[in-house]
């Protein structure tokens, strides 16, 4: 008997439920046709990178290749570096990144004026700007001739000017820095959202108890925000073998005495394929990286899972 | 919730236009499948004899736009420097109302920024959008014809048939280096395909600042001093001299593309003819005292502070950059009436100094030729455009020069200029791209060339001392574009030091070559020289 009305229970739930989210479902079903239109319905055509393109022929029709598209790849000498250079970057975006970002959130969260908005816009503004207007604005500093380091910095200090774009050594710093002044306003959104999201009432009792604003920070803010340092990690984790296309592209002006630290999987692809103009390998590369993503993504969820499932994104 | 309202609809209307778009894009497609096996009927059923088959496609034509009321639409695509030109509307009326007459069809040219070319031609050839005829220039004629994107020209007898034309203007050879595999896929714009190398211009205004002058060099073939590089030496220093705040050359990295007679094989210099006359041997140039001359030049200008120190770094064009008034010089190659196109380019009047000598390099006919899309509704028509636009002078004018009266005005002694207010800034039809025309010859010429220039043109062609015994091979890497995005790297990193130079050539040329090997240089020489020994095998060249 009881199972008879437990699963009238659950039906009526089901419906209940569906009635209750209708119009939450309704407003995300053109979301959800984009994402179809967008992201689904092109995935036929990964066809494209097991076959050799021909226009004549067609996508379907074109003859297949089997793994050929992907040799390029992993053929040269080149891939050892490119697949580095991907990762590593990646990985000390990650960690820079995310440590800065927090910091920046703590500050913001903590003051209390009124020009903090002004701050938080101020600090946002980088993001904002396309990657080709901030690779001349890191001109601005580096160029040989007129740039602002040479000649406001290194000369009046009776040093010599520095080749930038033709010394290998500087730039993983340079990189690293750009990439940080750039995205550490938008990172830090999501942390100030979480911050202000925590219950001031446990500030407030802390505090009653004596607790500095340090231990407040590292043994509250921090901890609430582990749940969201976690997803937002393994979210970035899932694109570590995608590069920012316009930071290794444009802000190093494109220049080939420094590729052993600036080439990545996708500045290699691209300007391989824009002298190639193939197809079927620049589907091969897309198709290679979204799937070492997803893995990736995968896998690193399963680790959270094991250490902690409350912390797992699904 | 107006908020969540608003955005719902801004997703909506999104998506209907996503919708929106592919069902239209879809429907073309549908309607091109259907006029395609239309037209087969009719070639099929057709057995007039091959004079009255261009006539006849022309009255068949005309009678169904007679009985449709609309006329089939030709479009043709190439770029320009500045995107769609203002008064293209206005041109492509012209064009339309002249070849409705002579052609019965509306002719339509599609003109995109020279950026923008090649992506935007690639996805509208892989995606059936409306183009007929193409340039390949930027596109690359191998990689069009290795995608699929272009049709055999011979199909079903069409050039014999339709093309009488063309045959009458180009030289059978020059048709014949544009064939790959034997198949004719394009035909080549008629221009210049000899080249002369090391032109180093100058600008007039700084050779007077230093009071140079140039009436006492010798007057070469065509008709620009002739200097030594110790002449342009000594130019150098005395403009770095007068004028220390600008910098004297503008260096690009082209010492071998226009500084030199090494033939690249159509396709790259990883693995050249250093000797394209006399020998089909395929050597590293990089190793060669043509790279090792240059190099040392280059490296010597830069220690004398010739050269920009970000001249790695600064890719804009050398001839913006002596237009801009920093740089004073420039070296490429020139052809007769190269000084008019020059001096237009940099903005000022430009003096043409001849260090070189001329040279035909195996892809310098076949380098972009102008094809027929695979997809194009009416293959027949296309062809017919085709033919005119190397004939008809109405046509070439307009897409030249534009429109008589509006861009341009005839002078007394038949060359033309630009029409009463009108410059080159303000002009609403100005491709500036007549080295791109199929035959810009047969249309007026500008003012301060010769009325002859097509006639010296070909001279110049004919007369090339230095014809590449490999004319008409062209390498396809597409077995090979692993090692070949790995000597691009290699190049990429260790070579445009060395061409502007930067380094000393002792130690930079090594470093490059070491690279280029470690990349795979000696494999992918050795599989050129395999094709092109092939090529000659098939073709009779010894």
């Amino acid at each position: 008997m009881s199972g008879v009305a437990k699963q009238q229970g659950k039906q009526m739930t089901q419906k209940r439920n569906l009635k209750r989210y209708l119009p939450l479902y309704l407003m995300a079903l053109p979301g959800m046709l984009y994402l179809f239109i967008n992201n689904y319905m092109p995935l036929p055509g990964l066809v494209l990178a097991f076959k050799k393109f021909n226009a004549r022929k067609g996508i379907f029709k074109s003859d297949f290749v089997g793994f050929k598209n992907f040799k390029y790849l992993f053929a040269t000498k080149d891939a050892f570096i490119i697949t580095r250079n991907t990762i590593l970057y990646n990985v000390i975006f990650i960690i820079v990144n995310t440590v800065l970002a927090i910091f920046v959130a703590i500050l913001l969260a903590e003051m209390t004026s009124k020009i903090k908005k002004v701050y938080q816009s101020a600090i946002l503004l980088p993001y904002m700007i396309s990657m080709v207007i901030v690779s001349y604005l890191v001109f601005g500093f580096l160029s040989t001739e007129n740039g602002f380091i040479n000649n406001s910095i290194l000369r009046p200090l009776g040093k010599d000017p520095v080749a930038w774009y033709m010394e290998k050594k500087y730039w993983p710093f340079i990189l690293v820095f750009v990439s940080a002044w750039k995205g550490v306003g938008y990172n830090c959104v999501i942390y100030l959202a979480s911050i202000l999201g925590i219950d001031r009432s446990i500030y407030e009792s802390a505090a009653i108890d004596g607790a500095s604003k340090w231990q407040q920070i590292f043994k509250i803010t921090i901890p609430m925000l582990k749940t969201t340092i976690v997803m937002l990690t393994l979210l970035a984790i899932g694109r570590i073998f995608y590069s920012d296309f316009g930071l290794f592209y444009q802000v190093p002006q494109n220049q080939g005495a420094l590729f052993s630290v600036t080439n990545t999987i996708d500045t290699y692809v691209y300007r391989g394929l824009l002298e190639l103009g193939d197809m079927s390998m620049s589907s091969a590369a897309g198709l290679y990286q979204s799937i070492v993503g997803f893995i990736l993504v995968l896998g690193s969820n399963l680790v959270v899972k094991k250490i902690d499932p409350d912390y797992a994104l699904f | 919730m107006r908020k969540k309202i608003v955005s719902l609809l801004l997703t909506a209307t999104v998506s209907a236009m996503l919708l929106a778009g592919c069902g239209s894009s879809a429907e073309t497609a549908a309607t091109t499948t259907d006029t395609k096996t239309a037209t087969d009927t009719v070639e099929a059923g057709d057995t007039a004899a091959a004079g009255d088959v261009a006539m006849q496609a022309i009255a068949d034509r005309k009678a169904e736009a007679e009985k449709t009321g609309e006329y089939k639409k030709v479009v043709i695509s190439f770029f320009d420097w500045t995107g769609r030109p203002a008064g293209l509307d206005r041109v492509n009326a012209a064009l339309s109302a002249h070849t409705e007459e002579t052609l019965g069809l509306d002719v339509e040219l599609q003109i995109i920024d020279s950026a923008a070319y090649g992506d935007d031609m690639k996805l509208m050839l892989s995606s059936g959008e409306q183009v007929d005829l193409f340039n390949t220039c930027i596109l690359g004629y191998s990689t069009c014809i290795n995608n699929g994107y272009v049709l055999d020209l011979e199909e079903n007898n069409m050039y014999a048939d339709y093309c009488k034309g063309i045959q009458s203007k180009i030289r059978e050879d020059y048709i014949d280096a544009c064939r790959v595999g034997g198949v004719l896929y394009g035909v080549p714009p008629i221009k210049d395909y000899a080249i002369e190398t090391c032109a180093v211009c100058i600008g007039q205004e700084y050779l007077d600042g230093i009071g140079y002058d140039v009436s006492k060099l010798p007057v070469g073939d065509l008709g620009y001093p002739k200097a030594t590089w110790d002449d342009i030496n000594d130019i150098y220093a005395q403009l770095h001299e007068k004028y220390p705040d600008k910098h004297v050359m503008a260096t690009q990295d082209n010492i071998l593309t226009q500084g030199s007679s090494v033939d690249n094989l159509a396709g790259d210099y990883y693995g050249t003819l250093l000797d394209p006359m006399n020998s089909l041997k395929v050597e590293n140039v990089y190793e060669s005292d043509i790279f090792k001359d240059w190099c040392q030049r280059t490296y010597e200008w830069n220690q004398a502070g010739y050269i920009s120190q970000d001249a790695l770094t600064d890719d804009t064009g050398a001839s913006a950059k002596v237009k801009s008034g920093s740089y004073m010089a420039m070296m490429a190659c020139c052809k007769p009436g190269y000084k008019t196109q020059i001096s237009g380019e940099c903005g000022r009047d430009m003096v043409v100094f001849d260090v070189g000598e001329s040279f035909m390099g195996s892809a310098s006919v076949s380098q972009f030729p102008w094809c027929i899309n695979q997809n194009t509704e009416d293959p027949v028509a296309a062809i017919q455009v085709l033919d005119a636009l190397y004939t008809d002078p109405v046509i070439e004018n307009l897409m030249c020069w534009g429109e008589e009266g509006k861009e341009y005005q005839v002078n007394a002694d038949g060359t033309i200029k630009y029409a009463d207010g009108v410059d080159a800034n303000n002009s609403e039809y100005y491709p500036n791209v007549l080295w791109l025309m199929p035959n810009p010859y047969v249309a007026y010429v500008w003012e301060g060339d010769p009325l002859d220039l097509g006639q010296q043109i070909a001279d110049f062609n004919d007369n090339c001392t230095c014809k590449s015994k490999a004319l008409g091979f062209t390498w396809d890497n597409t077995d090979y574009a692993s090692e070949f995005t790995a000597l691009k790297n290699a190049y990429d990193e260790y070579a445009p030091k060395l061409v502007h130079g930067f380094v000393d050539p002792e130690t930079g040329i090594s470093e490059l070559n070491e690279a280029l090997k470690a990349a795979g240089l000696d494999d992918y020489m050795a599989a050129k020289q395999a094709a092109l020994d092939a090529w000659a095998k098939e073709n009779g060249i010894q």
